[in-house]
């Protein structure tokens, strides 16, 4: 909580003591803790892991476009936002049958499917990518992915000390066994799959805003999905300080490697989640818990 | 004649072409003890789940105190005041007793009060109070055994399906298991039990129905059972 307090004052904070650079690192930094730790709500309650959560970012990103200049760019996000739930709610039912290992590789498919059905709607209508204009300022856009963020934490807290949390903890732990005791199974999966789509949704919108640039394939970039997964491993995915950790870690890592060893970047990036999965299983916020009962 | 409090009339199920159950009927009565019995394959625990609601049956009904309920969601049936303690017990592993017990609330009828029934749980199982803070998973069969049956009673059921559960569990925990099923029904409680440990089953039933592939191939009092000379043949080796 205090970590999560720090980084919003920070965040606010920047446009007036920061550098355009700095702008950008923060935006960053905030746009990826809003994607772990609406992935979160999902996937560390439940352990339905989902490798396609970019499905969701992108079809904010193409409402998005498709909406600014009609509306004002709120109500624009908020359709993306919308869209993105919408989306969840209506695929959520068939996906959400499948357990495990489909699940991971089902969400990954849906999301590449719905990157080349945009692509080809794109084509079609003789686009090569949207340019937009008229987008508000760099400060305004990073007020909002901070929200975003602060918000996406506090919904993730939310879930993890209500009651539907720990019906979804009990689907996690042996769904069968959740079934038995009167946990609503398929009602719950499917709330906390519209939960982790919603929010993504925004943030989709507000990174087009931010580039003021379209393009499908980079909209629904599958390692958009895959980063999200890492960070939230890396981080560790027991607390909800853990998508933070692992999005700031991660972020900071990012901007290190690109000024200092950008060809290696890719490589260390591997070998950190190789080695945080075997020998950090709990995630930075696991190694913070251990040093701390330590000392 | 009262009405049963669980009616199960024409029950077939299958698990794609193969079919398990053939026009399955019982009753089971207010109060008592009903056993089914018979053999690995049976029948008995594809006709547990679908009571509680985990096997869709391909026909038939069944209904719980008057209300056909063949239709409804687990989650409505433990609403309901029904309760699956299941085979092999599965217990959450990671979470500790105390977070079991208190999933077992997690129905809506049962939020109310769930303090008052987790103190009447640790009442009727000292052994779980003294590990509330256990990791689930690490306990011995007998005592997750404990632990699936006060996590069905956190519901406040009024029937309790136990599917098998003495399977797997060293002797002395086997007799405290029926003696707990005793003590169950002696305060209330509507059991139905499937048991492949004939002999005590039969004891302590107050009616029993043997089951032959899916099939109800006899039924009685748990004492007519016991003297049915194809039951001592072919369930108790005598």
């Amino acid at each position: 909580m205090i970590l999560g307090l720090a980084l919003a004052v920070f965040g606010v904070a920047v446009p007036f003591i920061g550098s355009p650079y700095m702008m950008g690192v923060v935006f960053q930094v905030a746009m990826w803790i809003a994607l772990a730790q609406s992935w979160s709500m999902l996937s560390a309650t439940t352990g339905y892991l989902s490798l396609g959560h970019a499905v969701f970012y992108g079809i904010g990103a193409y409402v998005c476009v498709l909406l600014t200049g009609t509306l004002p760019f709120e109500l624009a996000l908020l359709a993306a936002a919308g869209s993105a739930g919408l989306f969840a709610a209506l695929v959520g039912m068939p996906v959400l049958r499948v357990r495990g290992p489909y699940f991971v590789i089902l969400t990954y498919g849906l999301s590449e499917l719905v990157r080349h059905v945009v692509m080809r709607i794109e084509s079609a209508l003789g686009s090569f990518g949207r340019m937009i204009f008229d987008v508000p300022s760099t400060e305004v856009l990073l007020w909002w992915m901070v929200g975003l963020a602060v918000l996406a934490t506090l919904g993730a807290y939310a879930i993890r000390h209500s009651r539907f949390g720990a019906g979804l903890a009990a689907i996690r732990e042996d769904e069968v066994a959740a079934e038995t005791v009167g946990v609503p199974v398929t009602r719950l999966k499917l709330l906390a799959f519209i939960a982790s789509a919603i929010i993504p949704g925004a943030v989709g919108g507000l990174a087009l805003l931010r580039t003021s640039y379209f393009e499908p394939a980079q909209a629904f970039d599958p390692v958009i999905s895959f980063t999200i997964v890492t960070m939230a491993l890396v981080g560790g995915t027991e607390t909800v300080r853990g998508p933070i950790l692992g999005a700031v870690g991660f972020a900071l890592l990012s901007e290190l490697l690109w000024s200092s060893l950008p060809q290696l970047y890719m490589i260390v990036l591997g070998l950190t989640l190789i080695g945080f999965i075997l020998f950090v299983p709990k995630g930075l916020s696991g190694l913070l818990g251990r040093i701390g009962r330590a000392a | 004649m009262t009405t049963p409090m669980l009616s199960v009339s024409g029950l077939r199920a299958a698990y794609g072409p193969v079919q398990v159950l053939f026009d399955v009927d019982f009753d089971v009565e207010p109060g008592s003890v009903t056993t089914l019995i018979g053999a690995n394959g049976a029948g008995k625990t594809t006709i547990m789940k679908s009571i509680a609601g985990l096997v869709a049956p391909a026909a038939g009904e069944i209904s719980f105190e008057g209300r056909d309920i063949t239709q409804a969601a687990s989650h409505d049936r433990v609403d309901a005041g029904l309760c699956l303690i299941p085979e092999g017990r599965l217990v959450f592993p990671g979470m500790t007793v105390e977070q079991n017990l208190r999933l077992g609330a997690i129905a809506p009828a049962a939020r109310a009060g769930h303090s008052e029934m987790l103190a009447e749980v640790f009442r009727r199982f000292p052994r779980l109070e003294e590990r509330r803070g256990q990791q689930a998973g690490l306990m011995s069969g007998g005592e997750q055994q404990m632990l699936a049956l006060g996590r069905g009673l956190m519901a406040r059921p009024r029937l309790i399906l136990m599917d098998e559960p003495t399977l797997g569990l060293a002797p002395v925990m086997v007799k405290q298991v029926f003696e707990t099923i005793e003590e169950l029904r002696a305060t209330g409680f509507t059991i139905l039990l499937a048991e492949q440990n004939a002999k005590v089953a039969l004891e302590l039933a107050d009616r029993a129905y043997l089951l032959e592939n899916g099939r109800v191939a006899l039924s009685g009092s748990g004492a007519e059972l016991l003297d049915s000379p194809d039951v001592r043949r072919a369930y108790l080796g005598m």
